[in-house]
């Protein structure tokens, strides 16, 4: 019989030791992943603009046929976050398997 | 305009597809009965991200996207990147905490989760001003395609085009037709894709991936007629990009019907997957909606004919049909087209105006006004309440306030104001209680509404809180509203805080 101990108060900021600490690292890496490179190219822009429309070498560089900042925005960020997810998921799939097994194996 | 007799066989054409539809569901329904059947059945990992792609498409994806793009180039992939971006927050916050959580509506969820019937009660409004918001800009979709297919004007279009929405919703009803969100999406991609193709090869780009063809035209739009799709900050400055595209990924992550498409996956892992495949699934109509736009700016610069904005703001959301007929498509690939766009904006429309009338008939009716009703009772309240939505719908459709997906993207801000935060604190914050949720979804209300209703009188509301992209600041306001309110009311009780600790994120202990 385990000891009963302090029960956990659910706190995205306080996350339970274990399963739920690795879980919360993944969070916070897809979404540094996601936020940066969204919002941050866009910044990247607007600090390299040469001109008020936002004019500069990103744009005037040439990508699969499209504007290196077209391309990046409109076609590079969706497969970005489908690659997020997918590591994500890989990832999230092994810690539980991990974990599972620690406990009862019940994931096999 | 063109001539009726060309119009007659586009019309066939989408005829025949919604009879394929009705024709594939009840095949379905021989070969598995759902008890579920607006929300379809469970088809593993990829069908589920079918299903969650269909369920996503709407005239706002098929019709409006393009349409920004024509009018703002690259502000408009603000769009692009928030509809998509919005399903990585989905996944990593909560796809698999409310599959673990087991209530898929919002307000069952906002109901159990916050044991406040008062908070159940706000969130069954929300969900139907959600419904009702979303709906306007659908049935414009509807108007349009219809109004082009029947040779009339706009409002005659869309009083058509939801008459035989209704009767088509009726009709599956009647008939207990499953939805086969597999087969929608088939349809729904190969409309949006043949066309493009066809263009791309009628203009001598590369056609096999129209994707990467269209950039051969926006060079040639930029170096011979001096119009830049791609300039960043021509059609909006960062801080509007930043805040649309910000208020459509909350919103896409507090959308009740995204949210409940988790309902019918039977695992938590395959709830993950499904949505990496939807996400694909998506992609590849995002991917392609600026070539439409960009054919369409080439023709008119090529035809000498540049519409002044005004005009060009009226062609918008028709800009994807406009584009495949000034493109020479042939008459039954233009009925392919318009049959997509009408499936797009019609299973949305079904779908929402079902969780509307059931937040009505189920959080609303059975819960505050009859507790009693019998099962028979609620059902039929839901029928009544679906006509009565679709009706409300109609009116404020008939002068629609904006662009299809500007209309859209409102629906996004007040679902990313209230049901987002509510949904997010809701799972990861265990000391979050009802007052706090109350209090947020009425802050969240309030600055979705600021900007139409006092915007005039108060222009910093206007500013801080635009009407599509209010969820900038409104979002983290309405999180810090909840959690100051929660932590000046006594928490919840002992039962759900042990139930989200050992159930929600105890799992694996």
């Amino acid at each position: 019989m385990k000891i009963p101990r302090t029960r956990y108060e659910v706190n995205l900021f306080r996350p339970k030791e274990g399963y739920m600490v690795d879980e919360l690292a993944a969070i916070v890496a897809v979404l540094f992943g996601w936020g940066t490179l969204t919002f941050g190219f866009q910044f990247l822009l607007r600090f390299l603009e040469e001109t008020p429309s936002g004019e500069s070498f990103l744009t005037r560089l040439s990508f699969f046929n499209l504007p290196f900042h077209f391309w990046f925005t409109g076609q590079m960020l969706p497969l970005w976050f489908i690659i997020l997810c997918l590591a994500f998921n890989l990832y999230i799939d092994r810690l539980t398997m991990r974990h599972s097994r620690n406990r009862d194996r019940s994931y096999d | 305009m063109t001539s009726a007799s060309e119009q007659l066989l586009p019309l066939a054409i989408v005829g025949t597809i919604l009879a394929a539809f009705v024709f594939v569901g009840l095949r379905h329904k021989t070969l598995a009965a759902s008890e579920y059947d607006i929300r379809g059945r469970y088809t593993g990992r990829l069908g589920g991200g079918a299903a969650i792609a269909s369920n996503w498409m709407s005239a706002a994806s098929f019709l409006g996207m393009a349409g920004l793009i024509y009018l703002y180039g690259y502000f408009a992939l603000a769009y692009v990147i928030g509809w998509t971006g919005g399903y990585v927050l989905l996944l990593v916050l909560m796809a698999e905490q409310i599959r673990r959580f087991g209530k898929f509506t919002a307000p069952e969820f906002v109901g159990d989760r916050y044991a406040s019937p008062a908070a159940r009660l706000i969130a069954a409004g929300v969900s139907i001003g959600i419904t009702v918001i979303y709906c306007i800009a659908q049935f414009k979709g509807i108007g349009i395609v219809f109004g082009w297919l029947f040779g009339v004007e706009y409002r005659t279009g869309v009083l058509i085009g939801v008459a035989i929405l209704v009767s088509f919703i009726v009709l599956c009803g009647m008939l207990g037709v499953t939805r086969s969100q597999q087969f929608q999406y088939l349809v729904i991609i190969t409309a949006f894709i043949l066309p493009l193709m066809y263009l791309a090869h009628r203009f001598g780009y590369f056609w096999v991936l129209p994707q990467f063809g269209y950039g051969a035209a926006m060079d040639e739009l930029a170096t011979r007629f001096k119009i830049d799709m791609a300039a960043p900050f021509a059609g909006g400055s960062l801080f509007q990009w930043t805040s649309l595209c910000f208020t459509l990924m909350v919103g896409t992550a507090g959308l009740p019907h995204v949210l409940s498409r988790f309902y019918v996956v039977p695992n938590v892992r395959d709830a993950r997957w499904s949505v990496v495949w939807g996400l694909f699934f998506i992609a590849l109509v995002y991917w392609s909606a600026p070539a439409y736009a960009v054919f369409a700016r080439l023709m008119e610069a090529r035809a000498g004919a540049i519409p002044d904005p005004a005009t060009a703001r009226q062609l918008a959301d028709g800009i994807v049909l406009t584009a495949a007929r000034q493109g020479g498509v042939p008459p039954w690939l233009l009925g392919v087209l318009a049959a997509g766009a009408v499936s797009a904006a019609f299973f949305t429309t079904a779908g929402l105006l079902m969780t509307g009338a059931a937040s009505f008939s189920h959080d609303i009716y059975a819960s505050f006004i009859n507790r009693h009703a019998t099962d028979r009772r609620k059902m039929s309240v839901a029928k009544s309440a679906t006509l009565v939505l679709a009706g409300i719908v109609l009116l404020l459709a008939l002068n629609p306030p904006g662009l299809i997906a500007e209309i859209a993207a409102t629906a996004f801000a007040l679902a990313g104001n209230t049901i987002f935060p509510v949904f997010l604190l809701g799972i990861w914050w265990g000391r979050t209680n009802g007052h706090g949720a109350i209090a947020g979804m009425l802050t969240g209300i309030a600055v979705t509404f600021a900007a139409p209703l006092l915007g005039s009188t108060f222009p910093l509301l206007s500013r801080l809180f635009p009407v599509t992209s209010s969820a900038f600041f409104g979002a983290p306001l309405v999180i810090l509203v909840i959690i100051t309110v929660s932590l000046l009311t006594p928490p919840p009780d002992e039962r759900m805080r042990r139930f989200l600790a050992d159930e929600v994120h105890g799992h694996l202990d």
